[in-house]
């Protein structure tokens, strides 16, 4: 009986869906791309997916609290800009530009989520308005491309350690630990209790803005990893370079089931639909679609992703029930 | 030993006098009533005791030391507990995850230990004798079962002090019954509780003692240990007016008057509908002019056969007709086209816009059924809406209010309001006095059946069998989804209502 819950439990899962797409993706991708089977692919492919799947990450934690962020993409910029504008080739010069990285992206997030969690704007203006802060301060310090990262550091990020384990994958299983951790806290569910409902939560007794400040905290966590890695793998520092990454998070996040009104999805939907993102990408590339259409593809492709998502509500919309039926 | 003690509290809101000169007594293991019409501040004490409110003034002793309760959380750790009126739930969390929601069970590491909690859970539940499976998520169960889930977070907190706010609005007798043997098991533990109920039988029967309250102000109280325990005496409490017995007209005047309506036939007609799962076989005729009720117990199918009629609910099979001609009720909009109007009891979710104002609240269905000009005719608008408010007493009756500020039971005449200026030919309540006072209530049941005599006929599902006794020409008793009785109007009674709405008769 309680097997027959969990795996009931699994096919009702928001991330459900996603799944399945992720699925017919792979199967496209396998067809288009040369040798998707192999190690060198693989390895290739997820140095691109990392950046995309931790960012997602750190958009749905902030999402399953009921907000979003959209300074993502702006603060990676500024975190890549900091780090190449001040990184040596030194051993010590490294690590401490690595360590002040991790603190700012976490400071970015700790500030978004310090105003939403106490003033309480709406958090799409809001983190608006602190992307371009971001930029601004990014362009002041780096008007063009470039600075430093010392060969040590990104040579780092395209290894494979002990012949098969590729550092970008080690990445994200450390962010998995990471994220199987932080959701058995007390914390998290108060994050979903938040999200969900948030009167309800503070008739429970759940501190408010101290949930949403947690939830930006994490967020940043994942922010901070996402930077790392996109610095490891262009080596370079640019106040663009994140600018992609803010809506194709929120997108990812959408995809992988997670409710944009907050308190529903899980974090495995946000790994998928950071992943589908990235198939979709190596997809439109391989298929060799004129550069004009591949941004149009992407976003029907998007839409189709979308509709799967919608897939089962429609259907309990056909035979919904008198409760259901009203909310 | 007094446990709680409230003093001259005051409280306003923008614009509105929620409390004035509020005073409360409990003593450890003392079972106290607080009953008082809509927007008398009930509720609003309620949340000032539970820390959800910090008062404007007045005095407050928990445990006969002066307590400041600044947050929900100082309430708790002072071990009171409050069932909320309007759910405290999160819908897509698990029963169990709601039940121990802010007090998590948590084992090494600080991690979350889910078998406690999940064990916490049933114990509570067990504790109400609610038998609903922790594991489903609280969207998808009924709302009495939320109500249950909702009692049982609050007695898994082990309070010393319980307020249940209407725990009972939702629920069916049986329910209420099992509910009544926790609140005695708790008494008997010493813990104190205040109930708040507009069923005044609810609270004739439970309480020890009683406490009235009338615009903000305590104005009364009642020992039922010296007291008999009779609905009557309450009623002026609430009222300020001697207790008016409701009067039934009799049936054959009220026969006389929906036979002047029999002309083109019944208003209303389901043949051999069902629905798989819900509704077996439903066939019955509503007479022009006629208030038929819906008895039986909760979640009998008495809200699909309304739903289907309002449209919401697609899938069955089986013929309906309207004014003798077969319509497909596909959607809402086409319901309210054919003079389908339904009045729910879950206000806060389906029937208003709680951010909007009165008078647009009031306005929707009209202004969605438009047609003609481009422009909407404001000055007649706002007639239409003011008259709503004059013919269902609202108060404050200031249509630039929003919606939210208004006490529960105004909220519940607004949504009542809104479908009178449609005037339609069928109106369907479902439930429509959950959580409104006796005063409203009379008031509400008054509306109706002025509208019944100018012909329109009401199709009433009603949790509370008084209200069917008093009000319907006939009632169809529905159990498991199908009609097991229809009650001509000599035949109505409470007593006789209890017994078929068990589907007991043929055996007993």
């Amino acid at each position: 009986m309680k097997t027959s819950r969990v795996f009931r439990g699994l096919l009702q899962d928001s991330s459900f869906p996603s799944f399945l797409m992720l699925v017919l993706l792979v199967i496209v991708n396998a067809i288009l791309q040369p040798g998707f089977f192999s190690f060198q692919v693989f390895r290739m492919n997820f140095m691109t997916f990392t950046p995309l799947v931790l960012v997602s990450l750190a958009q749905a934690t902030v999402i399953l609290v009921g907000a979003v962020d959209l300074s993502l993409g702006a603060g990676i910029s500024l975190v890549s800009v900091v780090m190449a504008s001040l990184m040596k080739d030194s051993p010590l010069s490294i690590i401490s530009v690595v360590l002040l990285g991790v603190a700012l992206a976490l400071f970015l997030s700790f500030f978004n989520g310090f105003f939403f969690g106490t003033i309480g704007p709406p958090p799409l203006i809001m983190t608006f308005a602190t992307s371009t802060m971001w930029f601004g301060i990014a362009l002041l310090i780096l008007p063009t491309p470039g600075g430093h990262i010392s060969e040590a550091y990104y040579s780092i990020y395209s290894r494979t350690l002990a012949g098969f384990l590729p550092v970008p994958v080690l990445v994200l299983l450390v962010a998995l630990v990471f994220c199987v951790g932080i959701g058995r806290t007390r914390a998290f569910r108060h994050l979903y209790a938040v999200g969900g409902n948030e009167k309800a939560a503070r008739a429970s007794g759940i501190n408010v803005t101290a949930t949403k400040v947690f939830a930006f905290l994490v967020s940043g966590v994942f922010t901070a990893m996402a930077a790392l890695c996109l610095v490891g793998q262009t080596a370079t520092g640019d106040a663009r370079s994140g600018q992609g990454f803010t809506l194709n998070s929120v997108a990812a996040a959408v995809i992988g089931g997670i409710a944009f009104s907050g308190g529903k999805g899980n974090y495995v939907g946000a790994i998928i639909g950071g992943i589908i993102l990235g198939l979709l990408i190596n997809i439109i590339y391989f298929a060799n679609i004129t550069s004009f259409y591949q941004e149009f593809m992407k976003g029907v492709i998007i839409i189709v992703a979308l509709l799967f998502g919608a897939v089962p509500r429609l259907r309990r919309e056909l035979l919904r029930r008198p409760e259901e039926g009203r909310s | 030993m007094t446990v709680l003690e409230a003093k001259h509290i005051r409280k306003f809101f923008v614009g509105v006098r929620a409390l004035n000169n509020a005073n409360f007594l409990l003593g450890e293991g003392e079972v106290c009533g607080l009953v008082g019409a809509n927007g008398s501040g009930k509720t609003t004490f309620a949340r000032i005791v539970s820390g959800l409110l910090t008062p404007d003034g007045g005095e407050l002793k928990l445990y006969e030391k002066p307590v400041n309760l600044r947050s929900h959380l100082d309430a708790e750790r002072a071990r009171m507990a409050m069932v909320h009126q309007n759910l405290s739930l999160v819908p897509e969390m698990t029963i169990w995850e709601n039940i121990t929601l802010g007090r998590e069970a948590r084992g090494r590491l600080a991690m979350l230990n889910n078998r406690a909690a999940v064990e916490q859970a049933q114990k509570a539940m067990e504790a109400i004798g609610a038998r609903i499976p922790v594991h489903e998520r609280v969207k998808n169960i009924s709302p009495d079962e939320k109500q249950l889930v909702e009692i049982g977070k609050a007695l898994a907190k082990d309070p010393r002090i319980l307020i249940l706010d209407e725990p009972t609005a939702s629920l069916d007798f049986h329910q209420v019954e099992s509910l009544f043997r926790a609140v005695l098991t708790l008494k008997d533990r010493g813990v104190a509780i205040i109930f708040i109920s507009h069923r005044l039988w609810e609270v004739a029967r439970i309480c020890d003692r009683l406490v009235a309250f009338r615009n903000g102000e305590t104005v009364g109280e009642l020992d039922f240990a010296v007291q008999p325990r009779d609905e009557k005496l309450i009623i002026p409490l609430i009222t300020g007016q001697e207790a008016r017995d409701i009067v039934r007209k009799r049936s054959g005047v009220r026969e006389q008057e929906i036979s002047r309506h029999a002309g083109g036939g019944p208003a209303l007609e389901m043949r051999h509908v069902s629905l798989p799962g819900r509704l077996a076989d439903i066939s019955f005729q509503l007479r022009r002019g006629e208030v038929l009720g819906l008895g039986g117990l909760q979640g009998q199918g008495q809200e699909e056969i309304l739903m289907i009629l309002a449209g919401y609910l697609r899938g069955y099979t089986g013929e309906i007709l309207v004014g003798g001609r077969p319509h497909a009720l596909r959607n809402t909009r086409q319901a309210i086209r054919r003079g389908i109007a339904l009045i729910p009891g879950d206000r806060q979710k389906e029937g208003l816009f709680l951010e909007h104002s009165v008078l647009s609240n009031l306005l929707y269905p009209k202004v969605s059924m438009h047609r003609g000009s481009f422009f909407l005719p404001r000055g007649r608008y706002q007639k239409l809406a003011s008259d709503a408010i004059d013919s269902v007493s609202l108060v404050p009756p200031d249509p630039r209010l929003v919606v939210s500020q208004l006490s529960g039971g105004n909220q519940q005449k607004v949504v009542v309001g809104k479908w009178l200026a449609l005037s339609p030919d069928i109106l369907l309540l479902n439930d429509p006095t959950k959580g409104v006072d006796v005063g409203t209530r009379q008031n509400l049941y008054a509306i109706i059946s002025a509208l019944a005599e100018k012909g329109t006929s009401v199709l009433l599902y009603a949790s509370d069998n008084e209200e069917l006794v008093s009000n319907c020409d006939r009632v169809l008793i529905v159990f498991e989804g199908r009609i097991v009785k229809e009650m001509s109007a000599e035949e109505i009674s409470e007593e006789k209502l209890v017994v078929s709405s068990l589907n007991v008769e043929h055996t007993s």
